[in-house]
């Protein structure tokens, strides 16, 4: 792993401020994490944070631009800035960046050569399940994949994108708390799950490539309040949960019949104690329903895991399975703590 | 309930379940396996061999052994059609992995998890080859499966014939590519060779996957702790030995000794009180490492497992 230098100080590769440790960050950088809802991103700057690196997004000419939130001419956030058909303009002295986060245009001496220096620091962007993926420090000899979402692309299926949702919390613990089929009948009974359906099937987890399955059989049905009458008796609800370590996990729900929910669950780490949750939704049922209706139900459930994930102590997610105590439907908590631990991440998550 | 019990070859019997009211049976995957409650109160896991696409029926293959500890000559003796049996819901430990070419080894009766892996990757197209490994071609189960619509992929190979594990490996072993999945099912030694033979022709660990044919039971319940023996432990740094009875775990015995240590489920699910071993034979009683893990017998979960060899040394 080399440790490129921050474009704001030679002797780091941290971003200033950084609440992570060194080591634990280098880890978390070299993985794609995503930074905004696509659709959003139209031409406009758009200000984000990933592991406490300010980021402006933009978009010119169709490409997503990614890169520091800071003119390299003297410091002023772009994401302030304007925009025009040739990319985003400084609100200070109205340099202008482009393709690539090249600078393009220097309003004080238009017929001045550009020096490089003048470009923007960028970072490698992708877009994938209606979402930008940014990886702010690659590693070359391994290059991390993006995760996979089933049924993204599927025949029938309709794609869904919940707005951005903040969490002052730790990635960690929000991503557990998603693979956790323990807490339905203590925290969701205001939108899916059922009260006095408490009991934890027994299940197993597996390892695969970058995390682990588990498939989950029981029998709290997924319809929403008020449309728990279309479950049949005596239905064996199947939720499959794949992870891809870090933050990234998927939940595929298989409704009675061919019907199939995909909840993608990303988790992007804004620093230690902030994550903003990006929820890729796609399923081949209920289409004709508003997706606003879809936003509004998914807000409530993010709302509840919320709640608890807020007040956890200690905010980290312990790695040191002797921190805190665990309990047999604690199988997938265990399985990614003990995947995260395999993937190096040490101090800043408690060992 | 038992739909129907057949003869698989010498010693061996398929039993079908169906559910009573003949629904649909919950999905499972190539290599699962399922809990099945018998007569008597024993409750073991055999894997299933049918296709995972038939949902209408689990079939299980179950060898007798002359050995057995009760499971198998429950089956052999007590179940019959229209019997009702409790099972538990399929769970995978012996997944199939994304490859370019599968190939399976089946030593003996490890050939019921392997044919529906056989079946699963046939019906998604995708590249394998099934060999299993037999002392005489009386003793093969599910054999007109294996003729049928397997066809070309398989092949039979028998001790009788000269042909046993020992003096012929499966030619997929040597330059295979970097995508391929090996998959062993049979007894210890049986993939033990295997694995080996494996590995000295570059298949890296991670491509290697396995399943023993008794998978360890994840809690030990107050009948089976009654019927282990004793052993001894000692620490690594101290040299002192202490004596783990029957009814006692090694974590009760070193705490109660002063050796500190580091537990929190006590169950053997969450690793807390993972310590590495030195010498010995652990009895892995967790659930919390992989098999490969356990196989490499490296880390113990001292909070439930117990030892195969008479003593065990631990990094402590």
């Amino acid at each position: 792993m080399s440790a490129v230098p921050h474009p704001a100080n030679p002797h780091s590769p941290l971003p200033p401020g950084s609440t992570f440790t060194p080591g634990d960050w280098q880890l978390l950088a070299r993985q794609w994490h995503p930074v905004a809802n696509a659709s959003k991103i139209t031409g406009a700057p758009s200000k984000a944070t990933l592991l406490d690196e300010a980021l402006v997004v933009y978009r010119v000419k169709g490409e997503v631009v990614v890169a520091r939130d800071v003119c390299p001419h003297r410091g002023v956030p772009l994401s302030m800035g304007s925009h025009d058909e040739e990319g985003v303009v400084c609100p200070y002295h109205g340099l202008r960046f482009g393709a690539g986060g090249r600078c393009n245009r220097i309003p004080s001496s238009p017929n001045q050569a550009i020096p490089a220096k003048l470009n923007l620091a960028t970072y490698p962007a992708v877009e994938r399940y209606g979402l930008v993926w940014v990886c702010l420090a690659p590693d070359a000899d391994s290059p991390a994949p993006l995760p996979v979402m089933p049924h993204w692309d599927d025949a029938g299926f309709q794609q869904i994108n919940c707005p951005g949702f903040d969490i002052n919390g730790f990635a960690g613990r929000q991503v557990e708390g998603f693979l956790d089929v323990a807490h339905f009948a203590w925290i969701h009974t205001d939108t899916f799950a059922d009260p006095d359906n408490q009991l934890v099937p027994d299940y197993t987890t597996v390892e695969t490539e970058h995390g682990f399955r588990a498939d989950y059989i029981s029998s709290v049905s997924n319809y929403s309040e008020g449309f728990r009458h279309l479950a049949p008796a005596d239905f064996a609800w199947l939720r499959r949960f794949e992870t891809h370590l870090p933050f990234t996990a998927s939940l595929t729900i298989h409704f009675p019949g061919e019907q199939r929910l995909v909840i993608l669950n990303c988790a992007s780490p804004v620093s230690a104690r902030k994550t903003r949750l990006f929820v890729p939704i796609a399923r081949n049922f209920n289409l004709e329903q508003p997706v606003e209706e879809v936003h509004a139900f998914n807000l409530c459930i993010f709302e509840e895991d919320r709640a608890m994930v807020e007040l956890q102590r200690p905010e980290r997610l312990p790695l040191d399975m002797a921190l805190e105590a665990h309990i047999p439907a604690d199988r997938s908590s265990i399985a990614y703590r003990r995947g995260l631990k395999k993937m190096g991440f040490g101090e800043f998550f408690l060992v | 309930m038992i739909d129907a019990m057949s003869r698989q070859g010498a010693g061996n019997v398929a039993v079908e379940l169906m559910r009573a009211d003949g629904a649909a049976l919950p999905a499972f995957e190539a290599g699962a396996h399922v809990d099945v409650h018998l007569p008597g109160g024993l409750i073991r896991q055999y894997s299933i061999a049918s296709p995972p696409a038939d949902r209408s029926r689990y079939v299980l293959c179950v060898r007798r052994e002359p050995a057995s500890r009760g499971g198998s000559a429950s089956v052999h003796e007590r179940l019959r059609v229209g019997q009702a049996l409790t099972i538990s819901t399929p769970r995978n430990l012996f997944a199939l992995m994304p490859g370019g070419h599968h190939v399976l080894v089946a030593g003996g009766i490890g050939i019921t998890p392997l044919l529906a892996m056989a079946h699963q990757l046939l019906a998604g197209g995708a590249s394998f080859e099934l060999h299993y490994y037999v002392r005489s071609r009386q003793e093969i189960a599910f054999l007109r499966q294996l003729q049928g619509e397997l066809g070309d992929r398989v092949h039979l190979h028998s001790a009788e014939e000269g042909r046993d594990a020992r003096q012929v490996l499966p030619g997929a072993l040597d330059g295979a590519g970097n995508d391929h999945q090996l998959y062993l099912c049979g007894p210890a030694a049986f993939m033990d060779h295997i694995t080996a033979a494996a590995q000295a022709r570059g298949w890296d660990a991670s491509r290697i996957h396995s399943e023993a044919f008794a998978p360890v039971v994840p809690v030990p319940s107050a009948d089976a702790a009654a019927q282990d023996a004793a052993f001894e432990v000692q620490l690594a740094s101290s040299g002192q030995v202490y004596c783990v009875p029957a009814d006692r775990t090694i974590a009760q015995v070193l705490g109660e000794a002063g050796v500190p240590l580091s537990l929190s489920c006590e169950m053997g699910i969450c690793g807390a009180c993972l310590t590495d071993v030195v010498e010995g034979m652990p009895d892995h009683r967790d659930s919390v490492q992989s098999e490969t893990e356990k196989a490499g017998n490296r880390q113990i979960t001292v909070c439930c497992s117990r030892s195969r060899s008479p003593r065990l040394t631990l990094a402590l």
